[in-house]
């Protein structure tokens, strides 16, 4: 068929049985009746002289639903970047979501070796290890911070928030000044040149530094690091751990005590940590060490839990909005007063629904997993 | 004459910003050829997006081109300078590009000879900036 028949073949896609399982629990087939992932596998395997007009192609979320339902495991997600790979090869385009800014930057990072001032926000109390051996792998906090200030998001106070438990819990790390974005994002556009000269380009200045091992607070940069630059590069480089797996131990341990906070609070699974990587304790063992709090499960939770209507910044449109609304009704409905996550992109795109949900007032406070634990750091246990 | 190989995109807005454009063009003023015009209904249609889109390009520098303040056509380029114009900057400051890459200019109804001035200097401080 294509240079990518290897790929197509390594999904099992030939092992879909048609049953539309998959259809069933997706999210956005449930609110776009265009988008069947059943149907998509059906017409884009028959038709091999496909003319690429797909449109519905661009309106999966990767959220892994598909994945963790179907009986074969047959790698939908992936079916579908190759997919867009195939189109953007043939010129066709996504439509990007905010103008294309975040695709641009991307890109920039990518081809201009840029000495980006990426650290600036720094504060002192932060305590950096001489060395390289553990680095900290900040990602598009400073970013996001800029691009979405309107909604009043504050990713880099999760990612302080994240270094301080670090140098709480003792663990040496540093910080790279000359990070790029992780490119998962391009990748699952489909652009797989952008994504490979960004991961060559951080592969390169992780073995120039020596990096033995990287702690993610992002789960997108998490899932890239240690699963897509495997793959795609075909070569181990660094052990990577999310940094609620680098803490949950010590608290067992007790060599590291939270402090107080008195709320109710439910937490959001972001699909590419829960059902991509399967991280649903640590991060639920952090907030169940935090004296006074409650934590209550939304339902769905865990590996049905309901994506929060993300994509990789293509293709936003009513079904999104629709599905990141249910998300919002659903934590309501717990009475919890914060909806705790620890992606960047619940974050923000939780928090842009909630400014126009027809004129509901918000009911729920949306806080990053982080800087929920370290505010209570302040107020010691009673 | 010199060549100039400093790229510049101008996104002139349709009404006080492209007469400036079209002024210097019937007063016979030149201004070097790497200047490349788009024309725009209004500023406010910018976004950051595509002042960056406009950097991946290859632009050394974007000028930003319109009515001075309170003359908008629509009365909405204000809000654009105050959310994506500083948005555009702050991106721009931490991709380590430099804020001085972008250059908003607001100038009045057909003042070519402004124009011309100004597009002069912005290639000079970006040449500069290298």
């Amino acid at each position: 068929m294509t240079k990518h028949k290897q790929e197509i073949k390594d999904t099992r896609i030939h092992l879909c049985l048609d049953c539309g399982k998959c259809t069933v629990v997706c999210p956005v087939s449930r609110y776009d009746p265009d988008f069947n992932p059943r149907l998509i596998v059906q017409r884009n395997m028959e038709h091999r002289n496909r003319n690429y007009e797909d449109e519905a192609i661009w309106s999966c979320l990767n959220c892994f639903m598909c994945l963790e339902r179907c009986n074969y495991r047959v790698e939908f997600p992936e079916f579908i970047r190759i997919l867009r790979t195939e189109t953007l090869d043939k010129g066709r385009g996504a439509q990007c979501s905010h103008g294309g800014a975040l695709q641009s930057m991307m890109h920039l990072m990518a081809g201009n070796k840029l000495k980006q001032r990426r650290l600036n926000w720094l504060p002192k109390d932060i305590k950096l290890s001489g060395q390289y051996e553990t680095i900290f792998f900040i990602g598009c906090a400073p970013y996001f911070d800029v691009m979405f200030k309107d909604l009043g998001v504050n990713i880099l106070d999760g990612v302080k928030s994240a270094l301080r438990l670090m140098n709480r819990s003792h663990i040496p790390f540093n910080l790279l000044a000359d990070e790029l974005c992780c490119g998962r994002d391009l990748l699952l556009q489909g652009d797989k040149e952008g994504f490979m000269a960004l991961a060559q380009a951080n592969v390169s200045e992780f073995h120039r530094l020596g990096v033995k091992k990287i702690i993610t607070s992002c789960p997108e940069c998490y899932y890239a690091l240690k699963i897509d630059y495997q793959k795609m590069l075909g070569k181990t480089f660094a052990e990577v751990v999310y940094w609620t797996e680098a803490v949950a131990p010590l608290l067992d341990s007790g060599e590291l005590r939270l402090g107080r906070l008195k709320q109710k609070v439910t937490y959001q699974d972001p699909c590419t940590l829960g059902r991509g990587l399967r991280i649903f304790d640590s991060p639920r063992k952090i907030l169940g060490a935090l004296d006074g709090l409650e934590l209550v499960e939304m339902q769905p939770n865990r590996e049905t839990a309901l994506c929060c209507g993300a994509s990789s910044w293509v293709h936003c449109g009513a079904a999104n909005r629709q599905i990141q609304d249910e998300r919002l009704t659903q934590a309501e409905a717990t009475g919890a007063e914060v909806l705790v996550t620890s992606c960047p992109k619940c974050q923000i795109h939780l928090k842009c629904t909630q400014q126009s949900r027809n004129g509901k007032r918000p009911r729920i406070d949306i806080q990053d997993l982080a800087s929920l634990a370290a505010r209570s750091l302040d107020q010691e246990a009673g | 004459m010199k060549r100039n190989k400093t790229n510049i995109v101008v996104f002139a807005c349709n009404w006080d910003g492209l007469s400036c454009v079209e002024n210097a063009a019937q007063s016979r003023l030149s201004y070097p050829a790497s200047v490349k015009l788009v024309k725009v209904s209004c500023l406010s249609r910018i976004n950051s997006g595509l002042i960056l889109k406009a950097f991946e390009l290859g632009a050394d520098g974007v000028m930003l081109l319109g009515c001075r303040p309170g003359s908008c056509h629509f009365e909405k380029d204000e809000k654009f300078i105050a959310s994506e114009y500083d948005k555009a900057v702050n991106l721009l400051d931490l991709l380590g590009l430099g804020t001085n890459r972008l250059k908003l200019t607001r100038l009045a109804r057909g003042d070519g000879q402004e124009f011309v001035g100004q597009v002069e200097n912005f290639i000079e401080e970006v040449s500069q900036a290298g």
